[in-house]
């Protein structure tokens, strides 16, 4: 890595861009295909540091699954300087794409575990590499479940993807608030992983969103008899290297966005909290 | 390599170094920084230590990574934008300052490389001046595994004998630096070398203040996260930042774009200084902020370079130079923080 320039981006071209959510907090999903490279590696978790050139960057959960080859994918709400402009951007518009960046989930060492993802909002985004990694390679792990929830119906992101998903696994839904023609449950996310009740026998909980959500489905799941190394989740802060040197995203010692996104609880729990 | 140059012999050495790029504290406004040096008259070396750290030609302030804009045809054009290649020359780095750059070292090449800054770091000889009496009346390099007279850091170590500097080379580069002047140097005799000892010794005694049982300071801070020290600690803290911007091993920095030109479009990706003190360093853009008051900023500030830097690193991030007590405008004394730490509770 001695001649590697850290900071220079790679070029790539949007390919497709999705509507996911829309209104005040509008979130779409972007594939990118690097214009030079066709061998971008990364592990189910990591993130890259997208570029859009003039306004800056900003570091992203990679949605697609290291299986696919073709493109990566983030989905994005919009919320500053640079989710804005990506959110203007049009197919074959061009981004600058470094990474990939951070830690992992560590999926090797749970083969043959029982999968329960839970994500609430956006938060599906960075459970989404390693949900579709784990369908991608079904023989190699025990049940998939997935748990997930929005305020509201519209703002449920992956709404055809998760139809098709509950054809290979099980899929809970919720909302917040309840709402005409819905059918699944009501309620906030942690209330239904406590619902549905997962066995915490031989099974492995992942689990983002918004941090107020996450504290109560650990709460949860640690009430359903999870133990803390059974829990994972994906931490965020303030980034610019994305290699632990600039010196904003630490929390104690370690840097998020090297040493992370991706802690278990019992990790997580040893460090001040501040993020 | 153990030399003596006589102080009347020094402009000649600088002058076969004129292959070199040469700093040198420059006095200016009544105050001293690292100035690029046209004569070797320039250099002066009887001075007390520079406002800034000599990080800032290592690590500039501002510093382009890229060039991007859109060429005729609308094609977006990015360019890599490299560190000049020179050689470069520092003289009158104090002992603190050339720790520091160790320091820093770390983390800009732990495992993943900033080729900036080690392209810099490569091409810069780093000649030092032993503090025979302290520069500052707030150095406290002893408290922190540092002393008047550390090799840390230097491809040569100056020391003020009077009319002569007895010259230790540490590195190849400071060797080759040395043979340049051939013949300006001789080998030290043994009085000469007892003399280097004698000064070395008394530099260490004239330190006024220090941190005492400085290794109880991380474990302690550990248990004093939620404390309320930190609240009463950072109560008249501007946050105007000067303790990080002056700090030597502070190294933490924004990456942003400058658009200088619109149509046709046109810009750099900058890298330039930033300041855990600042408010807005670590705000998400939801708003969210994991350090939203002035305590937790101390808090940070302290326990970066006494907690979590150590546990890292297994260093203390801080030389003991001084200069964030000297120039804080409240007085926030961080010998004065480090000792309530190591009593609290």
């Amino acid at each position: 890595m001695d001649n590697e320039n850290v900071y220079l981006p790679k070029l790539a071209k949007i390919i497709n861009i999705k509507d996911e959510v829309n209104g005040a907090r509008p979130i779409k999903t972007f594939r990118a295909q690097l214009l030079t490279e066709t061998n971008f590696s990364h592990r189910c978790g990591q993130c890259a540091m997208v570029s859009v050139f003039g306004k800056g960057e900003s570091m992203f959960a990679i949605s697609s699954s290291p299986l696919v080859k073709d493109y990566l994918q983030f989905s994005i709400m919009k919320m500053g300087r640079v989710t804005s402009s990506l959110h203007s951007m049009k197919e074959d518009d061009i981004i600058g794409i470094r990474g990939p960046l951070g830690n992992s989930f560590p999926i090797e060492d749970w083969k043959g575990k029982k999968l329960i993802f839970i994500g609430g909002g956006i938060g599906l985004a960075p459970i989404w590499s390693v949900l579709q990694f784990a369908l991608g390679q079904k023989k190699d792990y025990g049940d998939l479940i997935l748990i997930y929830g929005a305020r509201t119906s519209k703002d449920l992101v992956f709404k055809e993807e998760l139809e098709e998903l509950r054809k290979e696994m099980t899929v809970h839904l919720s909302v917040d608030v309840e709402e005409e023609g819905w059918k699944e449950f009501v309620g906030f996310v942690p209330q239904n992983v406590t619902d549905k009740k997962p066995s915490p026998k031989n099974a492995i909980a992942i689990t983002c969103g918004p941090p107020i959500m996450i504290k109560f489905v650990i709460q949860a799941l640690g009430d359903l008899g999870f133990k803390d190394d059974q829990i994972y989740t994906t931490v965020e802060n303030k980034m610019k290297c994305g290699i632990g040197i600039c010196g904003r995203c630490n929390i104690g010692m370690h840097y998020v966005c090297k040493d992370g996104p991706v802690y278990s609880w019992a990790e997580l729990k040893e460090l001040p909290q501040e993020y | 390599m153990e030399k003596i140059l006589q102080k009347k012999s020094f402009p000649k050495w600088v002058e076969k170094l004129d292959a070199y790029e040469i700093y040198s504290p420059v006095k200016k406004d009544n105050t001293w920084s690292y100035e690029i040096i046209n004569t070797p008259g320039d250099i002066e070396l009887d001075y007390p230590n520079a406002v800034q750290a000599p990080k800032k030609i290592i690590n500039p302030q501002r510093e382009v990574f890229l060039e991007f804009g859109r060429s005729d045809d609308d094609t977006l054009e990015v360019t890599e934008v490299l560190p000049e290649e020179k050689s470069v020359v520092i003289f009158g780095v104090r002992p603190c300052d050339a720790k520091a750059l160790t320091l820093t070292d770390l983390v800009f090449s732990e495992d993943i490389k900033d080729n900036y800054y080690g392209k810099r770091r490569k091409q810069t000889a780093i000649i030092g001046l032993a503090c025979n009496t302290p520069p500052s009346p707030n150095c406290f390099c002893t408290s922190v595994d540092g002393s008047p007279h550390s090799e840390d850091g230097f491809d040569i170590l100056l020391t003020d004998l009077g009319d002569r500097y007895f010259v230790k080379s540490l590195t190849n580069m400071g060797n080759d630096l040395i043979n340049l002047g051939k013949g300006l140097f001789v080998a030290p005799k043994a009085n000469e070398k007892k003399e280097l000892a004698k000064i070395h010794a008394d530099a260490e005694k004239k330190l006024k203040r220090q941190v005492n049982d400085v290794e109880k300071i991380p474990p302690k801070l550990k248990e004093m996260f939620e404390s309320a020290f930190w609240d009463e600690e950072s109560m008249s803290c501007l946050r105007c930042g000067i303790c990080t911007y002056l700090c030597p091993t502070c190294h933490c920095f924004d990456i942003s774009d400058e658009v200088t030109s619109v149509a046709p479009f046109k810009g750099y990706r900058i890298r330039t200084w930033d300041n855990c003190q600042f408010p807005d360093f670590t705000m998400h853009s939801s708003g969210h902020n994991p350090r939203p008051d002035k305590a937790s900023r101390l808090r940070q500030r302290i326990m970066h370079k006494y907690q979590y830097f150590v546990e890292r690193y297994d260093h203390y991030q801080c030389t003991g130079c001084g200069r964030c007590i000297s120039k804080c405008p409240v007085g926030i004394d961080i010998i004065e923080v480090l000792n309530k730490v190591r009593d609290y509770g």
